[in-house]
């Protein structure tokens, strides 16, 4: 599903070249999890805006579904994000002046649907993560799990073939933190594929594998027993 | 996709009243200036039209000023109306009287004037009849009175055959005029007409000598050529001194007063279009402020799937949202005020909310909308995702 190319990123700071990303190859396939791992400065977040369809690599090539993302107008790149790839941060990013569900309803509006679907799919998406009573709150009334729990509604919502969570336990305690993996599970076992970024190993080991990405390149790749 | 951008506009809209409303209040006086100021120069123009027209406009006041000995006397001025381009002539002398009768006693203003005064003023009559030459001949004490004086001095409308005494001298009442349509009779002035003979008598600053009189034209198209005819015939009588008299022309009057008018308007139009404009530089320098406050938003909103147009359009909907708001707000605002100066005013002019200017108003306020918006819009919609996202404000 995702096929990274010898895939490279280039800042200039000033008047030398430094690669966030270089030379880095991966494969994902259609219903994996799989983390990345790495500290930070390692080029993990721009691997994930890459795949997120957010940032164009400058060297290599990124296939989605087998096709290059590269050759893709902005307008295409903004539907791909819309239907393809649920988003999932770790500052949640839900927007302060709409409540829970008009968060969630929100990629449902870019995908123009009508307002029945619209509010059949946001049901559903609120029942997957237990958040059903707190629909109507604004996301500062709600505390840090639930408001990630929101998020991961308004990606399930857009019924996308990949989430990308980018450090999503990063700003919950260790227990919401673990409910909330337990959801990334539970899509897993519905056929979603999953790639999750984290710092943190024991988040990582509760992926199917894992991938370590140091200085920019894909250094150590393994299959974990996890919680599979 | 429309209905959700006017959608999120008025959530963010109203997310924000105060700043909202602040924002909105320059276009809300930008507006309120040009409706009421426009309003009241088209009421003020139609007011004075109204007044003219009354007077008529083929109609020719000539003032003798000095007479080089030879005066003008009543069978000069009726001598005048027998060459081609004049159709009527009248002598006209006016003075204040105290009018009286067994029921109230006003003061009112008299005129003293023949029986062609009614030709060329068009006056109508509701009983009776004008002044007749006999009339003058005889010096005979008669008056035709305007529904003002019949109301107000002798208490009703039918008083033809009754006598008003004008200055303590007993007038019969020969006519009496319709009340005008433009004034309730409780408002119009009090008048009444006496062969021009008669009023010498009754009043002593009132010379023998026409230095007044009236003229009118066959019709409106024959104005200049009559004015030209009155102008050589009066020049012949006074040893050809131009400053012996003049000649004032109403239509010219009428005219000079409608240009005066419409630079009137176009002037206050544009010191509120200036207005306007300024209330639509606040709507940017808002939109401005608001999109780097958003700029969070707008990568959240780009990294779920908004395209360039979707933001482009939520960014500008809400700039055309505030110009509306307060371009309604503003047309609301003008009714009152124009309600509040017609009640305050005496003359008793109404001003009402011209449908031209409010049109203009909201096309105007669209048109600043869009062109003020359209800057902090595409500045919203270029933002790449990533940097949008990664911005904390």
């Amino acid at each position: 599903m995702i096929k990274l190319n010898h895939v490279s990123k280039v800042y200039r700071i000033g008047g030398t070249k430094v690669y966030a990303l270089k030379d880095a190859s991966l494969n994902v396939r259609e219903g994996e999890f799989v983390s990345i791992i790495g500290p930070s400065g390692s080029g993990k977040s721009t691997m994930m805006n890459i795949i997120g369809c957010l940032d164009t690599a400058d060297e290599g090539e990124y296939f989605l579904d087998g096709q290059i993302v590269e050759e893709y107008s902005e307008k295409e790149l903004a539907r791909i994000r819309n239907k393809k790839i649920g988003f999932i941060f770790q500052s949640f990013n839900l927007i302060g002046n709409l409540t829970a569900e008009e968060n969630v309803e929100l990629p449902l509006i870019y995908q123009k649907l009508s307002k029945e679907d619209r509010k059949v799919r946001v049901e559903d998406a609120f029942e997957k993560v237990g958040l059903s009573d707190r629909r109507r709150h604004k996301p500062h009334e709600l505390s840090g799990g639930q408001q990630q729990r929101v998020a991961i509604a308004r990606a399930i919502a857009a019924r996308p073939s990949l989430f990308l969570a980018d450090e999503p336990t990063g700003n919950l305690d260790s227990v919401t933190g673990r409910e909330i993996m337990e959801i990334f599970k539970e899509l897993n076992g519905e056929g979603k594929t999953i790639v999750l970024i984290t710092h943190d190993d024991e988040v990582a080991g509760q992926a199917g594998r894992r991938i370590r990405i140091l200085d920019g390149q894909v250094s150590k790749e393994e299959v974990c027993s996890g919680n599979q | 996709m429309f209905r959700q951008s006017v959608k999120m506009a008025w959530k963010s809209i109203s997310s924000n009243k105060m700043r909202s409303f602040l924002t909105m209040l320059g276009i809300i006086i930008g507006v309120m200036s040009l409706v009421v100021l426009v309003s009241l120069a088209s009421g003020a123009a139609s007011s004075v039209n109204s007044r003219i027209s009354e007077i008529g406009s083929n109609l020719l006041t000539v003032n003798v000023k000095d007479d080089k000995g030879s005066p003008l006397k009543l069978e000069d001025i009726a001598k005048l109306a027998e060459s081609g381009e004049i159709k009527d002539a009248a002598p006209v002398t006016q003075s204040s009287v105290a009018a009286k009768s067994s029921y109230a006693e006003e003061s009112a203003a008299v005129y003293g004037t023949t029986g062609a005064y009614a030709e060329i003023n068009q006056l109508e009559l509701y009983a009776g009849r004008f002044l007749k030459e006999t009339d003058i001949e005889n010096h005979t004490n008669v008056a035709v009175i305007n529904a003002g004086l019949a109301l107000e001095v002798l208490g009703r409308m039918d008083v033809v055959g009754e006598t008003v005494a004008l200055e303590g001298m007993e007038y019969q009442v020969v006519g009496v005029l319709k009340a005008k349509d433009s004034d309730t009779s409780t408002t119009e002035n009090l008048e009444a007409y006496v062969p021009y003979t008669s009023l010498i008598r009754l009043v002593q600053d009132v010379p023998y000598e026409v230095t007044r009189f009236i003229v009118s034209a066959s019709g409106e198209e024959t104005m200049d050529r009559a004015e030209e005819e009155l102008k050589e015939q009066m020049l012949e009588r006074f040893s050809w001194d131009e400053d012996a008299f003049s000649i004032v022309n109403q239509s010219a009057v009428l005219e000079a007063m409608e240009s005066v008018n419409s630079t009137l308007s176009f002037m206050l139009g544009g010191i509120a279009g200036i207005s306007l404009l300024v209330g639509g530089i606040g709507i940017m320098n808002i939109m401005l402020v608001s999109v780097t406050e958003r700029t969070r938003e707008i990568g959240i909103r780009k990294a779920i799937g908004a395209g360039r147009g979707t933001i482009m359009m939520q960014f500008l909907m809400e700039a055309l949202m505030i110009s509306l708001m307060g371009c309604a707000i503003g047309i609301g605002f003008s009714w009152i005020a124009l309600k509040a100066i017609s009640a305050v005013e005496s003359g008793g002019t109404a001003y009402t909310l011209s449908m031209g200017v409010v049109w203009i108003a909201v096309a105007f306020s669209m048109g600043i909308g869009i062109l003020f918006g359209i800057y902090p819009a595409n500045k919203a919609a270029r933002q790449k995702p990533i940097e949008a996202l990664r911005y904390t404000g």
